[in-house]
């Protein structure tokens, strides 16, 4: 292992890794897990590949950015990250990011206190590459250096760096090894905030130079905003797929479901993660039986994006935020309805919620509501007839960073829990100091080469303790668990966790939603809307 | 594009190993793309499942829900993982020379 990796390494010209990582370099795990040496091997990155792409970061691959083909190519490419790196500091080029940037360049006092807040570099069995203020400290040098000019004196102030393309191409691969989750940011003193660090670089590296994982550039933000969905389904398919959910819906609960489509002046605009749709089709169906029992004039948008939450531009692009936020909020507009409520998604939430009301003025600025705190509502006005000793075996939470560090929506889904889960038990740390699932910023659906290894081996790793140890009294398989997940992207990562460990076939480690314990404890419903069934 | 070779044969695949151009599909391709799944022999069960994707791919363009592709070809979740140890989106989906899925599913 190499654990001890210097700044100026990231500016070595040859090609080889900076960093390899095997499993007894890692955190230990608690039982079951506790072994290294049973844990699987990380599949190598192939040859064909190391030789096509840039590969030079660690062991694994996110971005897929093709090898240039000449010096020249190289010197054109460090160009545009220059030129971009400019544009990160003028308040005409980022308004959105501009200030609290400025403050994370010129105020970390290097205490290191955000290091220890950092599930990535915990994991990592504390990986220098890893840790939050490496690659702020890079972009720091670079900023004193380029950006301000700052010449010899800054050089002995803030320290040299050199800039080739070697250092750019592993930075864009750097860039994606944060979650943005940001604890690193809630536990520091100053301020300071690591996390925005690496996403004013995706920034740069997708509005300056056109790099960014297909997955949720692609295949998911363009993707969407031509056919409407990142999904793929256009507004055609995705009727077709919600008609099916409501027969299987009334079939297993015995309620006639029935979505409705573009219903005008409606109270409430529900919008889904689509991921919902086509991977997790109860949460949709739990969603339609809630709000009709709850009597909620409610209703669906066949609108171009108006049937899907997503808007991946959080996490890499402020462009693409906006033209899709500006989807959202036209689809409301058209149908004249009263708010706008998000799905079980955590970045959608607080993509449309919170970091939209920059975008939308005037009429796009709809009311918008997380769908938590609307279910808060309907389960505690007791409108819905609830029964919790059908949910009665060992229940966690999962906090998506999004929703709660980020948003600061952290009681209302406990107080459901808490009515209708009587095995409900916490994780530690939980709430706003929760750990991200490992899946957070777009890594959750992105699986390209072996990217999926450093995911359930890195960035998922603390997440799997916590879940490991939050029902250590309960392992047993005859005993069915349940970690629920309000967020299409943490249920992603869990999903393939879970399966990659066979933590359902061997200890009934199970997942889901927060619609479908509710649905599972209403009386009107047929028992066992949860049918311990691997979904 | 990486290059996947297989019985003489070559195909351009994207990083996951999808057929990049999903049209030049035949069975021939759905044989060829098995070796790469742990699939040692294509029975009939898996054809069924096969024909399904790729008939519901020509129609709308993406892969079905998979919710639906149990319901009409009668399989089980579990079954279709021993039928494609990979699963459904990563293992069948490939065979029957679907793109691989998008979004958050």
């Amino acid at each position: 292992m190499s654990k001890n990796v210097k700044l100026s390494d990231m500016a070595r010209p040859d090609d080889e890794p900076l960093l390899h990582l095997e499993n007894r370099d890692l955190m230990p795990l608690p039982p079951p897990l506790d072994d290294p040496a049973k844990d699987h091997d990380w599949t190598p990155l192939s040859p064909q590949v190391r030789q096509q792409f840039e590969c030079r970061l660690d062991d694994t691959c996110a971005v897929s950015v093709p090898k240039p083909k000449s010096r020249e190519e190289e010197r054109q490419l460090v160009e545009k990250f220059l030129a971009g790196l400019d544009k990160l500091f003028i308040k005409e080029d980022n308004w959105s990011f501009l200030q609290p940037l400025v403050l994370s360049m010129e105020h970390c006092a290097r205490c290191q206190t955000c290091s220890q807040a950092c599930h990535i570099y915990e994991a990592s069995g504390y990986s220098e590459l890893y840790r939050p203020t490496y690659r702020s400290e890079i972009v720091r040098r670079l900023y004193y250096k380029y950006v301000k000019h700052g010449g010899l004196l800054a050089a002995f102030q803030h320290g040299d760096i050199e800039l080739n393309w070697p250092l750019v191409a592993r930075l864009i691969e750097l860039s994606y090894r944060c979650n943005l989750c940001r604890r690193c940011a809630q536990t520091c003193p100053l301020g300071v905030d690591n996390g925005l660090v690496a996403h004013e670089l995706r920034k740069l590296f997708s509005q300056e130079m056109g790099i960014a994982p297909k997955e949720i550039h692609e295949q998911g933000s363009v993707l969407q905003l031509k056919v409407g969905s990142s999904t793929g389904m256009n507004a055609l398919v995705v009727k077709d797929n919600i008609a099916f959910i409501d027969e299987e819906m009334t079939e297993k609960t015995g309620i006639k479901v029935e979505t409705p489509w573009d219903v005008e002046g409606a109270d409430v605009l529900l919008i889904h993660n689509a991921g919902e749709i086509l991977a997790w089709p109860e949460n949709p169906g739990a969603f339609a039986i809630i709000l009709t029992a709850a009597g909620i004039k409610w209703t669906l948008s066949s609108e171009l994006a108006g049937y899907d939450a997503i808007n991946y531009g959080l996490w890499y692009d402020d462009a693409q935020f906006a033209r899709v936020a500006l989807k959202h909020a036209e689809a409301a507009r058209k149908l004249k309805v009263k708010k706008i409520v998000l799905g079980e998604c955590g970045h959608a939430n607080k993509a449309l919620s919170v970091v939209a009301d920059r975008v939308l003025v005037g009429d796009h600025n709809v009311p918008r509501e997380s769908a938590i705190t609307l279910l808060h509502e309907i389960v505690m006005s007791g409108r819905l007839k609830l029964d919790p000793s059908r949910n009665d075996f060992p229940v966690t939470l999962h906090d998506p960073c999004n929703l709660v560090r980020l948003m600061g929506v952290v009681s209302p889904q406990r107080e459901i829990l808490h009515k209708i889960c009587p095995q409900f038990r916490e994780m530690e740390p939980h709430g706003v100091d929760n750990y991200c699932c490992g899946g957070g910023s777009g890594f959750a659906i992105m699986s390209g080469h072996n990217f999926p290894d450093w995911r359930f081996h890195v960035s998922g790793r603390k997440k799997l303790e916590q879940v490991l140890k939050v029902f250590a009294d309960c392992l047993d398989p005859s005993i069915n668990k349940y970690v629920c997940a309000p967020c299409s992207n943490c249920k992603g990562q869990f999903r393939d966790m879970i399966a990659y460990y066979d933590l359902w076939n061997k200890h009934r480690i199970g997942y889901g939603g927060l619609v479908e314990l509710i649905v599972n404890a209403m009386e009107d419903v047929k028992p066992g809307f949860i049918d311990w069934e691997w979904h | 594009m990486p290059i996947f070779e297989v019985n003489g044969r070559q195909y351009e695949v994207d990083e996951d190993g999808f057929l990049q151009d999903p049209s030049i599909w035949n069975e021939e391709v759905a044989k060829d793309f098995a070796t790469t799944e742990g699939v040692t022999e294509l029975t009939d069960k898996h054809w069924k499942v096969i024909h399904y994707l790729r008939n519901y791919y020509l129609q709308f363009g993406i892969a079905p829900m998979i919710r639906k592709l149990c319901k009409e070809t009668g399989f089980k979740l579990n079954e279709i993982y021993e039928l494609f140890p990979s699963g459904p989106a990563k293992g069948a989906c490939k065979l029957a020379g679907l793109p691989k899925p998008t979004g958050c599913v």
